[in-house]
């Protein structure tokens, strides 16, 4: 097997595949290594059998035990996707509020070809100007809420690419991917156009959530409108990667055939969810330049000098191989690209006074600030056929929203379409909304039974509504990511160790818009029926919340894993330069959500191709 | 059914099998049961061995409804065994079973990776839905147990086997008749099927399935006409993917035979009322202490009443190949009940999205 490359790309996902499409086309020579198996969609398969199916048990399967040693939740259960780590297998730990590890699903990106792309909800927004220039917009502020100790300010970083640079790739991501939406209100420049392909038409219910959004804006007084959530899915055929929406039996295109609630959590047998896989791999797949290598896992990374000179790795068998690359880019996800420098840097002591020369590898670690609202609206409507959002607004990101409620950064707002369709998944996140936590709440609801059972249904089956909000995390040194002193994967390598904590202007932040989540409800619901009671309706009534209340807040990432190494114009300030390469590593890249060093107030992904879209070209230059 | 089997292709068996197998260490010498209880205890989701998936290749039937065992005209799986030896070890490892030739040992084929030996041995028959059966690897000389799944079967000559079964199998395999009587009893309670709209819906439903349907389906399922299976498929639940929750059962249910025999003495608890096990479940439920119960043997009944309720609804309402939901009456029962009530049209289309034979769409397999 060729074991030298011009680049050797290490994750299929988000912050690689970019990377890996835009190099082999040019003749590069490319390896993908991928942990996760290569698991298709129907069309690329004889007889058309799908690799997935559209099978709530896929989404998250049988209970399995926790069983591993030293963590306090070990004999609890947990339940996780069939493209999932095993949690037994490879441990994720964080330090819970009493200050004891446990192990977490929470913030474990799915690991096959594609990565988390495959699984994702596949809303795709673009940051604001703001997201990029935090420092800047908060140095000198009166008036922030929840912050008395001045870290704001201090831990504030800007970016050191501005929107104008980012958003020729933005758009260039957008048309790679295969994204629908429109960008007409979103708060954002949009000089260059957007790629987006039309999207398809709302779930009625919706319409809730864009009245409320719409009387929200007023209510700000912004008049800042609603727009249809840019997602992830194609509605035309979809030239850059070759899909095409499926034809009827007459050959007409049915882009309906893509609007199912199997969507977030599951991969599309369909392939019109843009995974990376769809969209940038399987376009340059049959080039004699590209390599994909599935089910090998990366275990070090080895150096001389300032170069990366080897990619180690362990093939199916289990047996070690190396490989060279000119270029090495690690991309696969926060945590575990996090890790693989740190365990390369305990095996190489040049590679770790390089990585480690400023004591930030692993440092700001960062996930989102989310929550929103939820209840039960007035009328039922047929969930199951439905995408992960409709409607967003940014009416809470302008810069006026954030001064005028003293906050260092805002957020997009967005209505959740597919959640709680499909009866398992109403059940199991019945009471709790979190991966660690499913069933928990069912489960122990004894008196939901019977014609119990029935009034549950008839109250809740298709008639919930929520509206979340996704916004930046205050960056605090002391999150982090490292290795675990005591607990091992399957390999016996040092496990993630994850340690967080809310910022109190995280929490004022997030009452603060789920507050804003709330009134859309409320304002939504009234607009089409005043007389219906939906702070009481249903056996909870409205809710609304941050993710900081929850019992497991600390462990909480919404699969939004970033920060750990971030990137920056300063040496001493950041583990990357500004084209996302290690400041003494001079062939070493990091692509994935870790470059971040502000969690940005959206859905991280599209930011990520973007940002390796730029790397890529970067990457071209050097080549 | 294939007899001869055929060579799965390398990369469909990697992806299978990478996630759960591959670890560090060697895999266990062939018919050292302590070191393979040991390796089986570490992988965390043994029960996926040997693989059951759907026929790969060529299109099949799909208009065909389920049949009953010995049917081979009907859905299939693709079962494909797999054995984890030493790359380079090459000691012929073959499969026989009740899917096949029991006189004559197939030879599972090398998985290569990269054109090298990944010490996956891997063999596919294809085996129709609906059926379960033993089978033994030969590994040099010696007949040894999949070292891998745990599923076992002791034959009547005393013997163990390794099995499986394959998707949609409708009889009782490892509860015993009681228990299966007590868990209806129990589960009845949970779900929203015994109403008599609801009820009326079941018979309604079973009677308009189509006729191959209706044979595969509603003789082969415990009291069909006022469940949707889920007995049966819980029963499946245990013998595989929650076999470590079969103790739960085992013991709940021989403790709650006794409480229901205790409280009503003149009554086999199978003929109780519901009121007796409405009692019983809301006394366990509460955590307050139970007359009778055993608590040395289990502490803790509310976590078997939790236990029990995700079980219900997972098999009443998950994909009918676990066995439950059969002929996806649970979620038929979902369609009717809510519809909208201008436009007549059900407000859970979930045919839509699922490919043919349980669905209507046409776009994938």
């Amino acid at each position: 097997m060729q074991d030298r490359f011009d680049v050797v790309i290490i994750g299929s996902g988000a912050g690689g595949a970019p990377i890996a499409n835009r190099l082999a086309l040019k003749g590069k020579s490319v390896l993908v290594l991928e942990k996760g198996p290569h698991l298709r969609p129907h069309y690329q398969l004889p007889g058309k059998r799908s690799d997935f199916r559209r099978d709530e048990l896929y989404a998250s399967g049988p209970e399995k035990v926790l069983r591993v040693p030293g963590v306090a939740n070990a004999g609890e259960s947990y339940y996780g996707s069939h493209a999932e780590p095993d949690l037994n297998d490879e441990p994720h730990v964080y330090r819970g509020a009493d200050g004891r590890d446990r192990a977490t699903i929470e913030g474990y990106t799915a690991q096959l070809v594609g990565g988390g792309t495959q699984l994702y909800g596949g809303v795709s927004l673009r940051f604001t100007p703001t997201d990029l220039k935090l420092k800047t917009f908060n140095t000198g502020r009166a008036g922030l809420k929840g912050d008395p100790a001045g870290d704001v300010e201090r831990e504030a970083r800007d970016w050191p690419v501005e929107y104008s640079e980012l958003e020729p790739f933005y758009k260039l991501a957008e048309e790679l991917v295969g994204i629908n939406g429109t960008s007409a209100n979103q708060q954002k420049p949009f000089a260059g156009g957007d790629g987006y392909q039309p999207p398809l038409t709302p779930n009625p219910i919706s319409r809730y959530a864009h009245d409320g959004m719409v009387a929200l804006g007023r209510r700000l007084g912004s008049d800042v409108l609603p727009y249809r959530a840019p997602l992830a899915v194609i509605t035309r055929d979809h030239a850059p990667s070759g899909r095409e929406v499926p034809r009827t039996a007459a050959g007409v295109p049915d882009p309906e055939a893509a609007r199912t609630s199997f969507v977030n959590r599951y991969g599309d047998p369909l392939g019109l969810k843009s995974n990376t896989w769809v969209a940038f791999l399987s376009p340059v797949a049959d080039r004699e330049n590209f390599t994909l290598l599935a089910n090998c896992v990366a275990t070090r990374l080895s150096s001389a000098g300032d170069r990366v000179t080897r990619v180690h790795y362990l093939d199916p068998a289990g047996a070690e191989r190396a490989v060279e690359g000119r270029y090495v880019v690690v991309a696969c996800s926060a945590i575990e690209s996090v890790r693989l420098l740190q365990l390369s840097a305990r095996q190489d002591a040049n590679f770790s006074r390089r990585i480690n020369h400023n004591d930030l590898l692993g440092r700001y670690f960062l996930t989102h600030c989310f929550g929103g609202a939820r209840a039960l609206v007035p009328g039922r409507f047929d969930k199951s056929k439905a995408l992960d959002a409709d409607w967003a607004t940014d009416c809470c990101a302008t810069d006026a929203f954030l001064r005028a409620e003293g906050l260092w950064a805002g957020g997009a707002i967005y209505n959740n379409t597919s959640d709680q369709a499909l009866p398992l998944s109403l059940f199991r996140t019945h009471g709790s909304q979190d991966l660690d936590t499913l069933w928990k709440g069912f489960a122990g609801d004894a008196a939901m039974r019977a014609d119990g059972f029935i009034d549950f249904l008839d109250r809740e089956f298709g008639r919930g509504l929520s509206v979340s909000f996704m916004a930046n995390q205050v960056p605090q040194r002391e999150n982090r990511v490292g290795l675990h002193p005591s607990v091992v994967d399957k390999w016996g390598r040092p496990s993630a160790y994850v340690v967080k904590t809310w910022h109190p202007h995280d929490e004022y932040l997030m009452r603060v818009l789920a507050e804003q989540c709330a009134e859309v409800l409320r304002a939504g619901v009234r607009a089409s029926d005043p007389g219906y009671d939906i702070e009481r309706r249903g056996a909870g009534g409205l809710s609304w919340g941050g993710i900081y209340q929850a019992e497991n807040a600390l462990a909480r990432m919404a699969n939004h894993i970033l920060g750990g190494a971030r990137f920056g114009g300063d040496e001493a300030d950041s583990v990357l330069d500004p084209t996302c390469r290690a400041w003494r590593l001079d062939n070493l890249y990091v692509t994935d959500g870790s470059f971040m060093p502000t969690s940005g107030g959206g859905n991280p992904t599209l930011t990520i191709q973007a940002n390796a879209l730029r790397v890529a070209e970067h990457l071209l230059a050097r080549l | 059914m294939s007899s001869r089997g055929s060579r799965p292709d390398d990369e469909y068996v990697l992806n299978e099998c990478v996630k759960h197998l591959s670890r560090a260490g060697d895999p266990p010498p062939a018919g050292d049961e302590d070191a393979a209880s040991a390796f089986r205890s570490r992988v965390a989701e043994a029960w996926r061995f040997p693989m059951i998936g759907l026929p790969r290749g060529v299109p099949v039937d799909t208009s065909a409804s389920a049949e009953s065992q010995g049917n081979t005209s009907g859905p299939e799986n693709l079962v494909t065994f797999v054995y984890k030896a030493r790359p380079g070890d090459r000691t012929e490892v073959a499969v026989l079973g009740t899917f096949a030739t029991l006189f004559d040992p197939l030879p599972l084929r090398e998985v290569l990776f990269d054109g090298e030996d990944t010490g996956y041995r891997a063999l596919s028959f294809t085996v129709p839905a609906g059926q379960v059966h033993t089978y033994k690897f030969r590994v040099g000389s010696r007949f040894v147990l999949d070292p891998v799944n745990p599923q076992r079967e002791r034959t009547g000559d005393g013997r163990l086997w390794s099995r499986f079964f394959t998707e949609g199998y409708l009889q009782p395999l490892i509860l015993e008749l009681w228990e299966l009587r007590l868990l209806y009893r129990l589960v009845e309670q949970i779900l929203p099927f015994r109403t008599a709209e609801a009820e009326n819906f079941l018979r309604r439903y079973y009677f308009g399935l189509d006729k191959a349907a209706r044979n595969s389906a509603v003789p082969a399922a415990f009291r069909l006409d006022e469940s949707v299976g889920e007995v049966n498929a819980i029963d499946k639940l245990l013998a595989r993917e929650e076999a470590h929750r079969l103790a739960d059962y085992r013991v709940c249910l021989k403790q709650i035979d006794r409480v229901l025999r205790l409280r009503n003495s003149a009554t086999d608890p199978y003929e109780m009322p519901a009121s007796d096990y409405i009692d019983l479940y809301t006394d366990m439920a509460s955590g307050g202490p139970i007359a009778g119960w055993d608590y040395a043997a289990y502490g803790n009944p509310a976590f078997f009443i939790a236990l029990l309720r995700r079980h219900a609804v997972t098999t009443a309402f998950s994909h009918p190949k676990y066995a439950g939901n059969v002929g996806a009456a649970g979620w038929a029962y979902l369609s009717e009940r809510y519809v909208d009530p201008v436009k007549r049209e059900t407000l859970f289309d979930w045919p839509a999205a699922l490919e043919r034979p349980l669905g209507t769409s046409d776009y994938y397999r």
